[in-house]
Order: structure tokens, then sequence, then C-alpha cells
């Protein structure tokens, strides 16, 4: 049995608007496309528990609509939401992407699969319309600080250091 | 809101990009000021102000030799910083771990069916 790929997400911030998730997975493109864009599939693995999902719905062709909604353990509500602008099973979906708890953030979200050798490489980003977007991926404590590279500096200062 | 000052507070430190230019300028090793000022486009007493800072956050530490100051990095102090990091990448691995084990699971479903 092939051992897990736990915790191997590579998280990257490229330039000042975008956020850069890696995760390689050891199923077929397309399962995987499904896994990512059917709403019987997203149910199930959405939520991080306690949170549950309560709405999952997804449209998926250009011009169709997303929206997710959670409740967490403390009945705190939060949704996603947005529009498909490209629809390219099983490789690639461009949306854009909202976020109830940060209303004043536009971003646009893709997601990009990659098949070699039996594995599935998704590569997943959000691309914020200006930096006050994306810094609200990298605050900390409700901190709006420009942290910018700091967490590849961190990383390879740490890794320097192991 | 309250913020703790520059000197206190390693999250200040390294809120600013021209602090945080000179880390990545020392993550090649120890430096000493002119080099320092060499690799970035400040005037020397800005950097040695940042420098300052830097220090006393414990970031960096700083060596003397004859009339010289070298500083490298002092990675300590950044555990607060990378403490924070883990916890967002946690997060994102969390997710991605449980597609990943969804994923699993389907399979195995897929196999049992075939057999």
């Amino acid at each position: 049995m092939t051992p897990d790929r736990h915790g191997s997400a590579i998280i990257t911030f490229p330039n000042e608007l975008e956020v850069v998730i890696t995760r390689e997975f050891d199923a077929p493109i397309a399962l995987v496309f499904d896994v990512l864009t059917k709403p019987e599939h997203v149910s199930r693995w959405g939520a991080t528990p306690p949170d549950r999902m309560t709405e999952c719905s997804i449209d998926l062709r250009v011009g169709g609509t997303y929206h997710s909604s959670f409740v967490t353990g403390d009945g705190t509500v939060f949704s996603f939401h947005g529009t498909y602008l490209e629809v390219e099973p099983p490789v690639r979906t461009v949306e854009t992407w909202h976020f109830n708890c940060w209303p004043d953030v536009e971003a646009v979200e893709t997601m990009e699969l990659q098949e070699r050798d039996g594995v599935t490489t998704f590569t997943w980003s959000l691309t914020f319309n200006d930096q006050a977007g994306r810094d609200h991926m990298t605050g900390f404590d409700g901190q709006q600080e420009s942290l910018d590279e700091m967490e590849n500096i961190l990383r390879t200062l740490l890794t320097a250091r192991d | 809101m309250a913020r703790a000052s520059t000197t206190t507070d390693v999250f200040n430190a390294v809120g600013d990009a021209h602090r945080r230019a000179i880390l990545d300028v020392l993550l090649t090793g120890e430096k000493s000021v002119g080099a320092i000022v060499g690799q970035v486009s400040m005037p020397q007493p800005h950097v040695s102000r940042h420098l300052r800072v830097l220090s006393e956050v414990g970031l960096v530490e700083r060596r003397t030799e004859g009339r010289h100051r070298f500083y490298r990095l002092a990675p300590d102090q950044l555990r607060p910083l990378h403490d924070w990091v883990a916890k967002y990448e946690r997060a994102i691995n969390d997710r991605l771990d449980r597609i990943e084990d969804y994923l699993t699971e389907l399979q195995r479903q897929g196999e049992d069916s075939d057999t």
C-alpha cells in the first residue's frame, strides 16, 4: 500500500497578489477532478471537523456559479461563492472567489491538474485584486501586516538550520 | 490597536520590507555592514538603524573584529513567526489530506467492486 502524503502541501507566495499551493495525489486525474468539482464529493471532504458543510452547490460551466456554506462548532456561519470563468475538465477551472468574512476582498481562484505516472499534481492558486486582499491570507491575529516573502525567508532559514 | 514597539516585537521587526531585505541578504551567511549596504539599495545609516532593530529583537547577532562589524542571523527568535506559519500551513494541509483520504477510500471501493 502506498504511504500517504499527509502534510506535503507546498505553499508559496510568489508575488504580492498570489498564494499558490501545490499537492500531489496518488489518483488518476479524472477522479481528482471529480472529487474537486462534484458536490456529492466536495460535501464529503469540504468541512474541517467540528465544522459542518451545510450547503454545496456547483454549476460547473462558464458563467455557472458555486456556493458553499459551513457552520462551525460554536454556530458561526461562513461561506464561499463565485462564478466560473473557465472550465476545462479534467485539467483546469478558473473562478471568481468571494468569502463572506472578507467582503471587500476580490480574488480569482485557479485549480489546475496534471497527471504523470499515475500521480496527479494539483496546483491551487488565489490571485487577489490588491495586496490588502492577499494580506488577509498572511495576516496573523487579525493584524494586517505586509508580510510579503517572509514565509519563504522563514522556511529557508529553518530548513538551512535543520 | 495597541502595538508593541519594533524593538520588542519580532512580528513588527519583520513587518518592514527593508528589514526583510537585510534578513534576505544574511541568509547566505555572515556579512559586514559594508557588504550588506552593497547588496540592498539603502544608505549605510539606514542599514545600521535597521540592523540595530533586528539586533534588539534578537533576529541578528553582531560580532566586532577590529573596526569592522559583522552580522549574522540568529534564527531562534524566528520561532513565534514559524509557529504562526505552521498553523496556517496545517489548516491547508488538513484540507488537502482530507481530499487524499477520500480519494483513497473511493479507489479502494472501486477495487472492491471490480473483484
